[in-house]
């Protein structure tokens, strides 16, 4: 199985370029397109409603949109359950209902993002291409980011908890068992955290594997002007950092008139990535009308360099 | 009689095992509170604008550090008189 995650600045035309590429490879695999944008437009490219459920295109192309305040709902109310669960006696005065709080904590929408990624690579095994439509830079480098710092974290809190216990064991052993630590835990396997923190571990590490992969890579969609040119300079240097694999460079929506200003802006970003294959999409005026042409069938073979 | 001797005799000794054994650990048991403190300061910390850790993180765990926030709460608390509170759990006076 093969992962491609279309990154670019807004606007450029990911959308467009992953949902070309999808039904490009579909011709020949199974592929199933992921928009992970808040802001979804895969249903409109494809002309169906689409809703966080996996929606059958053709035999072999399937599409989906990740309902981000779905899934952050849905991950907080979990933990409020077992927060409620924990402190039960608050329900006989009624305010467990104060956790709900929580469903506002900033960082969750990233955390969502990462488990979509996570439970798609992991549930989807029978499709030969999974192919990502991501949210502009910012937000992409940051949820691609956060498996590595958050793998630091748990790695350094793992390392302190065990610390923990082992003091908590050797107490145990010399005082006996009277006093109120030793109602504590203090076997490794019996400590709710650390468990947590290891599975959390175990599941970072794999997702971090396969971002890292041969098998994964990103695909920079740009456009033929400056400001397009610096933010892709950024998310080059954000994928180095990452050590993370791009895989193709698509110059989009190139003109007649803006040809020179497409080949300036193509030359300084093969300078940062010369061993990368470039193609260049032409802007076709038709599909940015509703013309009822398939926004997904560009004329050009995005797919032979991958 | 010669019961009672015994008895409170025995009640002696354990006293001193236990007091033996408190000093022996007694910087044990510092040690692991403070790992415990810098544990929840770590994980809870931008509560006191420290930087924190992934906020999923935090709130994965949170069910499970009832015991950490109290000693990060009894730590605080305690935060004005520090250097009584080491010589003490030193034994230093």
């Amino acid at each position: 199985m093969r992962i491609l995650f279309f990154a670019g600045k807004g606007g450029v035309g990911k959308s467009t370029m992953a949902a070309a590429a999808a039904w490009q490879l579909a011709q020949q695999y199974r592929v199933l397109i992921v928009s992970l944008d808040p802001a979804h437009n895969l249903g409109d490219i494809f002309r169906v409603a689409l809703r966080d459920k996996k929606h059958r295109f053709t035999d072999s192309l399937y599409l989906k949109e990740i309902d981000l305040q779905k899934r952050s709902k849905s991950y907080l109310q979990r933990e409020i359950n077992v927060l409620s669960s924990t402190y039960r006696y608050l329900q006989t005065l009624n305010l467990d209902q104060c956790f709900s709080v929580l469903q506002y904590s900033p960082g969750i929408e990233e955390y969502a993002l990462l488990t979509s990624i996570e439970e798609t690579i992991r549930d989807e095994k029978s499709f030969d291409y999974i192919v990502f439509d991501t949210p502009p830079t910012g937000l992409t480098l940051r949820f691609l980011a956060l498996p590595r710092v958050t793998v630091t974290w748990i790695e350094r809190l793992r390392q302190i908890r065990r610390k923990i216990l082992e003091k908590r064991y050797t107490i145990v052993k010399v005082r006996g068992c009277e006093k109120e630590e030793t109602v504590l835990k203090y076997n490794p396997e019996d400590d709710e955290v650390l468990k947590r923190l290891n599975k959390m571990n175990d599941n970072y590490q794999s997702l971090i594997s396969v971002l890292q992969g041969a098998t994964c890579s990103v695909i920079l969609v740009f456009n033929p002007d400056v400001l397009s040119l610096r933010e892709s300079q950024r998310l080059i240097q954000g994928l180095q950092d990452l050590n993370l694999r791009l895989g193709l460079l698509i110059d989009n929506k190139v003109t007649e008139e803006n040809r020179p200003m497409a080949e300036q802006v193509e030359r300084s970003i093969r300078n940062l990535v010369p061993s990368v294959p470039l193609q260049q999409v032409s802007l076709v005026k038709a599909l940015s009308s509703d013309s009822g042409a398939s926004l997904y069938d560009i004329p050009q073979n995005i797919i032979s360099m991958l | 009689m010669g019961f009672a001797i015994f008895s409170y005799l025995r009640e002696i000794l354990a006293c001193l095992d236990t007091s033996h054994r408190e000093s022996a650990i007694a910087l044990t048991v510092m040690e692991m509170q403070e790992l415990e403190n810098i544990f929840a300061l770590l994980l809870l910390g931008s509560f006191v604008g420290m930087p924190s850790p992934p906020t999923f993180l935090a709130v994965e765990l949170l069910p499970h550090m009832e015991k950490e926030l109290q000693i990060l709460n009894r730590r605080a608390k305690d935060a004005c008189d520090m250097l009584a509170e080491m010589c003490g759990s030193l034994g230093i006076d």
